[in-house]
């Protein structure tokens, strides 16, 4: 995720629709790179930092929907955005159920390229903010000692400290010190904020 | 001992031989007037033998031939070099209603005592003349039909050499209208920078459009001298989308310094066109891995090889003699003119096209045009 309005990535072999792409996502204030081809940008050493990819399907070599499934296959959660020629209708829907976020037939409208854009950008952001925050609570819950989990776990679902002790066959005082290690390790302020976490973390394991 | 001239019972067999040749035949003496008109001449020119008895033969040509007559007939009496005489050609003769007629001429002196007699044989030409005219035109007809199918093939491609400026086009438009008045410091100077990559798109969608409505136009054979390196580049425009969609990789060469060529630019197009379709098509229809089509153009001796191969399965033996026939295709949907018509093509340059066998197996096919022409 990049600051500002927003970074896209632009990956067409064709110069002069690269270019006017570019000239028209900065004219709305976005920033952008460039390649020429999917292989050029396949062999760069790491991934650029964007919001969205304006993909060409048909390219020399690797061709757009070959990119895509390996940015898929990365574990690449930022939006895919795939430009097409009239007659590539079918493979810009298939590409749509493997994931795409959406498509534009050239020559497009840029009313419609950049509403595509922003909604794509701020669905990437969000996104991108529940996944840092299930990533914070993850690293917070690692630290707990199994028996803190245990405790937490009770918690979450809803019971007393008596009810806790009595399923794990400890003291209540016990229960205690564990819960409010568990809340100083989390930075919790209170058992709803832990329900929130607790569930992120297994959404994100569904 | 000699037999006299006008004696009927001693002409009689040649009377008869006269009237019943096919070809027109004149006799005529020195000072060309005529002495037979045969039953063919009577015929042709419109006239009966006592129209024309003891008239000149210049009766029988138009201007500026007429004219000249004499002056032939004198210049090979006094022993220079004959015009027709001994020889045949093509002239034009003059029928009675006044029309002129394409017709073969020749001419032999009829040697004997006494004044020389000269005999004229006339073919006519107007129907060979006809028929080679209707040819022609068929064979135009023919070829642009085939052009129109073929870029009717290409159709696809070709929209899309042209949607990819429209699209840049519309692009840099919307970009400019957003940065005019923006104060963003880069905005003046992208404004430029657009305004330029308008105009350069545009003139690359209408080169498009150019290329194509020349390829579609009708017309007869108009030689005039090419680059043939700019030539075959003007029709791999064409492919840019048919290759990319068919995966197929195109690779050419050139050997240096090639000569202009003399050239019906069309139809040499029309012809590596057809060679290069054919190729893209054989390398989908076999799934070929890693297909490739290459063009190389080459001097060899006293003439310019264009030669087309790709990597694909190439033409089975048994269907190698039968490539150049028309209206034999392998196709499904083929109508089995295209290469017939693209050896015609050659064939009226003064070359030819010919079929072997690449070195990878594939097809490769040689178009060699003839050399005699350097710019």
């Amino acid at each position: 995720m990049s600051k500002g309005k927003g970074r896209i990535c632009i990956v067409d072999d064709d110069e002069a629709v690269r270019e006017s792409l570019r000239v028209l996502l900065f004219s709305a204030g976005y920033q952008s790179c460039q390649f020429e081809s999917a292989d050029a940008f396949l062999a760069e050493p790491s991934r650029p930092e964007v919001d969205a990819y304006l993909l060409d399907f048909r390219m020399p070599g690797t061709d757009g929907m070959t990119l895509h499934k390996q940015l898929v296959d990365e574990g690449c959660h930022v939006p895919v955005i795939f430009i097409t020629g009239h007659g590539d209708i079918p493979l810009a829907v298939t590409a749509i159920q493997r994931g795409a976020a959406d498509f534009l037939t050239k020559p497009f409208e840029d009313r419609e390229l950049l509403e595509k854009i922003e909604n794509a950008v701020r669905q990437f952001r969000a996104l991108q903010s529940e996944l840092d925050e299930i990533e914070a609570a993850r690293v917070r819950l690692d630290e707990l000692t199994p028996r803190e989990r245990d405790v937490l776990d009770l918690i979450v679902q809803g019971h007393s400290n008596k009810q806790a002790a009595a399923h794990l066959n400890i003291s209540p005082r016990t229960v205690e010190i564990h819960r409010a290690r568990v809340m100083e390790k989390t930075g919790a302020d209170s058992v709803a904020t832990l329900v929130r976490m607790a569930g992120l973390l297994d959404q994100d394991k569904q | 001992m000699e037999q006299q001239e006008n004696s009927t019972d001693q002409n009689e067999p040649l009377d008869a031989i006269l009237d019943a040749a096919v070809d027109a035949m004149v006799i005529s003496d020195e000072q060309g007037r005529i002495l037979r008109f045969n039953r063919a001449a009577q015929g042709l020119f419109g006239y009966t033998e006592e129209d024309m008895a003891g008239r000149n033969v210049t009766a029988l040509m138009p201007e500026p031939d007429r004219g000249r007559h004499a002056q032939y007939m004198s210049r090979y009496l006094s022993g220079g070099t004959p015009a027709i005489i001994g020889l045949g050609r093509e002239v034009t003769g003059l029928h009675a209603s006044g029309k002129t007629m394409p017709m073969h001429l020749s001419v032999g002196e009829i040697r004997g005592s006494g004044e020389a007699r000269f005999v004229a044989i006339i073919r006519d030409l107007s129907e060979a003349k006809a028929t080679e005219k209707e040819v022609r035109e068929l064979e135009t007809h023919l070829a642009h039909a085939d052009r129109l199918v073929v870029l009717g093939e290409l159709t696809a491609g070709i929209a899309h050499e042209i949607n990819q400026p429209l699209t840049a086009i519309a692009a840099f438009a919307d970009a400019g209208a957003r940065l005019i008045g923006s104060r963003h410091p880069e905005a003046q100077e992208e404004l430029e920078a657009i305004c330029r990559r308008v105009s350069e798109q545009a003139r690359r969608a209408g080169d498009v459009v150019s290329r194509l409505r020349r390829l579609a136009r009708k017309g007869a054979i108009a030689k005039s001298a090419h680059d043939i390196e700019e030539l075959v580049g003007n029709v791999l425009l064409l492919f840019g989308h048919e290759l990319k969609s068919s995966g197929v990789d195109l690779v050419t060469e050139f050997e240096p310094n090639l000569p202009l060529m003399h050239l019906d630019e069309i139809q040499i197009q029309q012809v590596i066109v057809n060679l290069i379709k054919n190729s893209i098509d054989s390398l989908n229809a076999a799934g070929s891995t890693q297909p490739r089509v290459k063009v190389r153009v080459q001097i060899s001796g006293s003439q310019v090889d264009i030669l087309v191969s790709d990597n694909g399965p190439g033409v089975p033996g048994e269907q190698r003699t039968h490539l150049f026939e028309p209206f034999y295709t392998t196709k499904p949907h083929g109508v089995g003119l295209g290469l017939s018509i693209c050896k015609n093509i050659a064939v009226a340059h003064g070359g030819n096209l010919s079929y072997e066998p690449s070195q990878s197996g594939g097809a490769l096919f040689r178009l060699s045009l003839p050399l005699a022409y350097i710019g």
